[in-house]
């Protein structure tokens, strides 16, 4: 699959100088970031009380308040 | 020579946090405003014991407030930046992964082109759908559901951003030629986002006859102000980090065979 690609690319795009220059390998851990960030997204624009308590879920909401309506997540 | 994933990374978490640095000051400078009008009516509700609003739309102004004023903006400030900075780790892993197959020249009109597709995918089109509202509207009643199409309309742009490239490369195998494939990406963008606008239904809320048109008007430009800042920094700052290994590398081999 993934030499498929790298054979597409250098026959498609042959007029781009050295293609296999431009490709990072992307380590498997790095997944696990991502989904780490997008966990820590819905956490300061989306948690009200699925994951915490009430009392801290009230907090978390009133402290990121302004930027929830701000990045125009749906607030309440 | 390859590039390291680590050294994207760094420069994904520096550019994240500089871009949303950069939406604060939006926040500050555009949004607040508009927030403080919004709460002057929310003030005005509880003032008038609510009558003014139809019920559910109880302002959360009401009483001793949990969290001061000031706290609230210092903790969108706050907030603004975390949210730079997850971003631009996400933009970091995408950027590594897909960073041969970006158009634009160098890594800075790659690092714009990727900003402008997640602006577009994942800012505007939810907002085109669901749009954002100041403090005084929006029906805590309906939250879940609004929350729920914000969230699919995200998940859709995002769909549409990994599904029309994939199509432009199996034409390109295919042989067809770039000027036919732009022309079909184009119409195939247009007719998801279209798809998307009708199919997805809209937000169950209707504004509260308190709050003045302009104010929900300003309220959603100042937002996608802020947002088009977030973007547009994250793709000029992790460009230019971006240069400079290019830069640095080809210093120090002068003679690079």
């Amino acid at each position: 699959m993934e030499r498929k690609g790298h054979f597409a690319m250098t026959t498609v795009a042959s007029a781009s100088a050295v293609p296999s220059d431009t490709a990072v390998s992307v380590p498997v851990w790095a997944w696990a970031l991502l989904a780490f960030a997008v966990f820590a997204l819905y956490f300061v624009s989306q948690e009200n009380g699925a994951l915490l308590s009430a009392p801290a879920a009230q907090m978390l909401h009133e402290l990121t308040h302004d930027a929830r309506h701000a990045l125009g997540v749906p607030c309440h | 020579m390859g590039l390291s994933f680590g050294s994207v990374l760094r420069r994904g978490v520096l550019a994240g946090m500089l871009a949303g640095l950069a939406a604060a000051v939006m926040i500050w400078l555009v949004v607040e405003p508009v927030i403080r009008r919004a709460l002057v009516i929310e003030d005005l509700r509880s003032m008038h014991g609510g009558q003014a609003a139809p019920p559910g739309f109880a302002a959360h102004g009401g009483g001793e407030p949990l969290v001061s004023r000031t706290a609230q903006v210092v903790g969108g400030a706050v907030t603004s930046v975390v949210v730079g900075i997850a971003v631009g780790v996400i933009f970091a892993v995408v950027f590594a992964r897909v960073r041969e197959r970006l158009p634009g020249r160098g890594d800075f009109g790659r690092s714009m082109v990727l900003a402008a597709i997640g602006f577009a995918a994942v800012s505007l089109l939810p907002a085109l759908k669901i749009p954002s509202n100041p403090p005084a509207v929006g029906d805590p009643s309906t939250v879940g559901r609004r929350t729920m199409l914000y969230a699919v309309v995200l998940l859709l742009g995002v769909a549409v951003a990994v599904v029309v490239p994939t199509m432009d490369r199996r034409l390109a195998l295919r042989g067809v030629v770039a000027s036919t494939r732009w022309a079909l990406d184009v119409a195939a963008v247009v007719v998801l986002l279209a798809l998307v606008l009708l199919l997805v239904p809209g937000s169950p809320d209707q504004v509260p006859a308190d709050v003045p048109a302009d104010l929900v008007w300003d309220f959603r430009l100042a937002s996608l102000a802020q947002l088009a800042t977030m973007w547009l920094a994250l793709g000029l700052a992790f460009g230019l980090l971006m240069e400079r290994i290019a830069a640095r590398s080809r210093a120090l081999r002068p003679v690079a065979s």
